[in-house]
C-alpha cells in the first residue's frame, strides 16, 4: 500500500512537472512558428533579392503601442522587401530584464528602445553621429533642439528620439469646481497643489491628489530640486552625471513633509491605497476617486477618452512651482528613443529603420504620436493635424498644445533628462522613507537626508 | 557492469603465442552494454541528471563563486571582492527586515496550515463514497496555487473596497485597511493565502491516516477511551513521522515565498512584506546588483539548513516510530 502510494505521488509530480514544462514549450514554439511563417511567407516574395537582411527589434509598452508598431514594421518589410524584421515586445520590467540577460550574452537587438536610463546599457548603444553624417539618418526636418534631447553628456548622438514629451498633473475639472478650488493657472505652486487636494478631500471625500507611485522621485527629486535657485542652478544629478547636483539634502525636505501631511490626511493615497495603482488605466483620477495625478502627457489623451466615456472631462496643468515667479522645473524631453546596438551586424540597415521610424509621414501617421510627439516637422504636423473632433482627438489636442506651452518656458542650457546606473534602488527608498515619515518612524528632514546618502552612494 | 569489465579484459587479453582472442562483433558488444543494468539505469536517470547539473548544480556553484565578487547584472567585467558582499548584508537594514518577516511568515503560515491539513484530512477519513470528492475539492486551491492568477484575486478581496471590507462593513460597519497604514497587517492575508492552500499536506496525512490500524482504536475504545484522547494518544503519535515530513517540506517552502509577496505587496508597505526571496529578486534583476544577491541567497541556504537541522534534531523527542517500540 505504502509503494503503491509513493509510486502515485511520484506519477503526480512528473506528470505535474511534465505539464509545466510542456506549457512552456508550447507557449515557445507557437512564437516561433509565427516568426517562422512570416519569414517564410517574406522569402518567398523576394527569392530575387539576393542581399537578405533580418534585424530584431523589440520595445515596451502597451497593447496600443505593440498593435500600432507592429503594422509600422509590416509597411516596412512592403517596401524593403530585403529586409526582414523580428520583432518582440514586452512590459517596462520584462523588457529591461530580457535586456539585461541580451547584454551579458553580447546578443542586443539589432534596434531597441531606451529611455532616460540608458546610461546602464551604453556599452551596447552605436552612437549615430557617423550615420547621420554619412545620410544613412535624415535629420533635415529634425530640429536641432530635438537631436539633443537623445544626446549623451559629451554630446554623442545614442539614438533618435520617439518622440518629446514632458510631465503635468492632469485633474478632474469638476471636482475642483464641486470643492470651489480655481483651476490651476501656469503658474500654481506646490503650497496650492497642496491646498486644492486638501479641499478637494474635504468636499467630495475622494482623494484630493493621487499618489505618484514611481513618478514621486520625477516629481520631489528631480523637479522640485531643479525649481529651486536661479535657472540651472541645481539638479538633483549634475549636468555630467557623475555626482550630485546640489549640496544642501533640506532642500528635498519640504516636498516630502507636504506629501505625508496629505496621506496623513487621507487627501492622497496612503501605501494600501497606492497598492491599487498599477498602470496609468487604473490611476485614482481615471477611476474617479481622485482629483489630480502625474502623468507624463504622452498618457493624457488615452485617459482623457477613458474619462470622456464616463462623462468626465480631463484637463492638463504644468507641474506646480516652489516659488510663483521661479523656474517651471518642466522641460520638453525624450519620451524613449530608438537605437542600435553594438552587436547588431547590419548596423547601417537598421540605422536606415529608425531613420524611416522618426521622418516616414505615413509611418507617423499609424503611429499617432503613441509614444510621443514626433519630432520630424512634417510628421508632428500631420499627426497634430490628424485630430479628430471626438474624445481621443480632443485629448491629443490638449497635449499639443501643452507640449507647445511647455517649450516656451524658459530652460537651462543644459539639463540632465538622464538618471544614472542604480537610480530605482533609490527611488524604491525615497518611498520608503515617505511612508516612515508618514506614520512617524521619521522627520522629513531625516528622510532628506538618508535620500541624499542613497543617492550619493550611486557614485562611489 | 562485472559482465562487461570482464568483457573488455578479454578482447585485450594477449596469450603469449601471439594470438589474440577472439573479438566478439560490434553488434554483440553493442546489445551487451545496452542491456548492462548500470546503462539501462544511468539512460533512465538522464533527464534528472541533466536537469539537475544545468538547472541545480551548476548555477548554484556559480552564484557562488559570484558572491564573492563585484558582479553587475549583465556586466562584462567582474572583479574579487572578498568577504565585502557578506559585509555589507550585515549592514543592510532591509535585508534585517526582510529575514524577520520571512521567519514571522514561516512561524504564522505553517504550523497553522499544517493544523488546518490535518483537521480536513481527519473529518475526510469517513467512510463516505463522497469523500474522494471531497478530498479533491479540497485539493484545488493548491493545484493552483503558486499562480499569478489567484494571488491577484487575493489582492482584489483585501483591498480597499474588496469582497472582504464590502462584508466587513455590513457586520461591523467599518472597514480593514489591511495594506496601509503601519503596513503591520500587510503579512495576514499572505499568510491566510498560504494557510487556504492546504491540499497537499492533507493529501498526504490523509494518505498516513489511513495507515493507522484500525485495532489500535478499537482497542482503546473498549478501555473507554473518548474521541480525543484517542486522536491525541493514538492518531497523533502514529502520524508524527509524517507530520515530521509536511513539517519539513513546507517549513522550506514557506523560506521560499515569492509569488505572494510580489504580486499583492511587491514588499510593501515599509517593507512589512518584504521576503526574503523577494529581495534577492529585486536585488538582483531590478537593482543589478547580481553578486550582492547571490551571497543573499547562500546566506538563506545556511538559514534554511540550520532550521532543517533544528528539527529533525528535536524530532527525536517527538516523532513516534513503530519499531522503535
Amino acid at each position: 500500500m505504502k509503494k503503491k502510494l509513493v509510486a502515485l505521488l511520484m506519477a503526480a509530480t512528473l506528470v505535474l512537472s511534465l505539464a509545466a514544462c510542456g506549457g512552456k514549450e508550447d507557449t515557445t514554439a507557437n512564437t516561433d512558428t509565427k516568426t517562422n511563417t512570416s519569414s517564410t511567407t517574406k522569402s518567398n516574395e523576394t527569392k530575387k533579392n539576393d542581399e537578405k537582411i533580418t534585424l530584431r527589434m523589440a520595445w515596451w509598452g502597451s497593447q496600443n503601442r505593440h498593435d500600432k508598431t507592429v503594422a509600422v514594421i509590416e509597411m516596412y518589410e512592403k517596401s524593403h522587401p530585403n529586409v526582414d524584421i523580428e520583432y518582440e515586445f514586452f512590459s517596462f520590467d520584462d523588457y529591461f530584464t530580457k535586456l539585461k540577460t541580451l547584454v551579458a550574452s553580447d546578443n542586443v537587438w539589432d534596434v531597441f528602445q531606451l529611455g532616460g536610463n540608458f546610461p546602464d546599457y551604453v556599452s551596447k548603444i552605436e552612437y549615430l553621429d557617423a550615420y547621420v553624417k554619412d545620410g544613412t539618418i535624415d535629420t533635415s526636418k529634425i530640429p536641432d533642439a530635438y537631436l539633443n534631447i537623445t544626446r549623451d553628456t559629451d554630446g554623442n548622438l545614442v539614438g533618435l528620439s520617439n518622440g518629446l514629451n514632458t510631465y503635468g498633473i492632469a485633474y478632474d475639472v469638476d471636482m475642483f469646481k464641486k470643492a470651489g478650488v480655481a483651476e490651476p493657472t501656469g503658474t500654481w505652486t506646490w503650497d496650492d497643489y497642496a491646498d486644492a487636494a486638501r479641499k478637494i478631500h474635504k468636499a467630495t471625500g475622494h482623494f484630493g491628489t493621487s499618489s505618484f507611485t514611481s513618478s514621486e522621485f520625477a516629481a520631489g527629486c528631480s523637479t522640485y530640486v531643479g525649481q529651486q535657485g536661479k535657472l540651472g542652478e541645481f539638479g538633483f544629478f549634475n549636468i555630467g552625471l557623475t555626482g550630485m547636483g546640489f549640496k544642501d539634502p533640506q532642500m528635498l525636505t519640504p516636498y516630502i513633509q507636504m506629501r505625508a501631511d496629505l496621506i496623513k490626511e487621507g487627501a492622497s493615497p496612503d501605501a494600501g491605497a497606492e497598492m491599487e495603482i498599477t498602470n496609468i488605466e487604473n490611476d485614482f483620477l481615471v477611476t474617479g476617486e481622485a482629483g489630480m495625478t502625474w502623468v507624463a502627457v504622452n498618457q493624457f489623451p488615452t485617459i482623457y477618452k477613458v474619462c470622456a466615456d464616463q462623462g468626465r472631462t480631463l484637463a492638463l496643468a504644468t507641474l506646480p512651482r516652489v516659488t510663483k515667479n521661479g523656474n517651471a522645473g518642466s522641460h520638453i524631453q525624450s519620451s524613449q528613443m530608438l537605437c542600435v546596438s553594438k552587436d547588431s551586424k547590419n548596423k547601417k540597415a537598421a540605422a536606415e529603420f529608425i531613420s524611416w521610424f522618426q521622418n516616414d509621414v505615413e509611418c507617423n501617421k499609424i503611429l499617432d504620436g503613441e509614444r510621443g510627439i514626433p519630432i520630424n516637422d512634417d510628421c508632428r504636423a500631420a499627426v497634430s493635424g490628424n485630430t479628430k473632433n471626438d474624445a481621443e482627438g480632443n485629448g491629443k489636442k490638449i497635449m499639443f498644445d501643452y507640449v507647445t506651452l511647455v517649450g516656451t518656458f524658459p530652460t537651462p542650457e543644459k539639463v540632465n533628462v538622464t538618471s544614472p546606473a542604480g537610480q530605482d534602488e533609490v527611488v524604491d527608498l525615497y518611498r520608503g522613507y515617505i511612508q516612515k515619515v508618514v506614520s512617524g518612524e521619521m522627520t522629513a528632514s531625516e528622510a532628506a537626508k538618508l535620500t541624499y546618502e542613497a543617492a550619493e552612494k550611486l557614485f562611489k | 557492469m562485472t559482465d562487461a569489465k570482464k568483457n573488455s579484459k578479454v578482447n585485450k587479453l594477449k596469450y603469449p603465442d601471439g594470438k589474440t582472442t577472439v573479438k566478439r562483433p560490434f553488434g554483440e558488444r553493442l546489445r551487451r552494454f545496452i542491456n548492462n543494468d548500470n546503462t539501462v539505469g544511468y539512460v533512465f536517470a538522464m533527464p534528472f541528471i541533466l536537469g539537475f547539473l544545468g538547472f541545480s548544480l551548476i548555477p548554484m556553484i556559480t552564484s557562488l563563486v559570484y558572491s564573492f565578487t563585484d558582479m553587475t547584472f549583465g556586466a562584462k567585467e567582474i572583479h574579487f571582492a572578498g568577504l565585502r558582499n557578506f559585509i555589507a548584508l550585515s549592514r543592510d537594514d532591509i535585508f534585517a527586515k526582510s529575514v524577520w518577516v520571512t521567519f514571522k511568515y514561516v512561524i504564522l503560515s505553517v504550523p497553522l496550515k499544517l493544523t488546518f491539513a490535518l483537521l480536513v484530512a481527519f473529518l475526510l477519513t469517513r467512510k463516505s463514497r463522497m469523500v474522494t470528492l471531497y478530498r479533491s475539492l479540497y485539493y484545488i486551491p493548491s493545484l493552483v496555487g503558486g499562480s499569478v492568477a489567484v494571488a491577484l484575486v487575493w489582492k482584489q478581496i483585501f483591498a480597499r473596497k474588496g469582497l472582504f471590507n464590502t462584508v466587513w462593513m455590513d457586520l461591523f460597519d467599518k472597514t480593514v485597511n489591511w495594506f496601509g497604514g503601519n503596513g503591520k497587517l500587510a503579512i495576514f492575508p499572505l499568510i491566510l493565502m498560504s494557510v487556504w492552500q492546504f491540499g497537499s499536506s492533507m493529501i498526504i496525512f490523509a494518505a498516513g491516516l489511513k495507515e493507522i490500524p484500525e485495532s489500535y482504536y478499537e482497542a482503546a475504545m473498549i478501555d473507554g477511551a473518548n474521541g480525543f484522547q484517542r486522536f491525541f494518544k493514538i492518531t497523533l503519535p502514529c502520524l508524527s513521522p509524517i507530520i515530521l515530513y509536511n513539517l519539513i517540506m513546507q517549513t522550506i517552502s514557506a523560506f521560499m515565498v515569492f509569488t505572494q509577496a510580489q504580486i499583492i505587496t511587491q514588499g510593501g508597505p515599509q517593507n512589512e512584506t518584504m521576503m526574503y526571496a523577494l529581495y534577492v529578486y529585486n536585488t538582483a534583476i531590478k537593482y543589478s546588483k547580481m553578486a550582492y544577491a547571490c551571497a543573499m541567497s547562500w546566506v538563506m541556504l545556511v538559514i534554511m539548513v540550520i532550521i532543517t537541522l533544528i528539527i529533525f534534531k528535536t524530532s527525536k523527542k517527538w516523532v513516534f516510530s513503530e519499531a522503535d517500540s
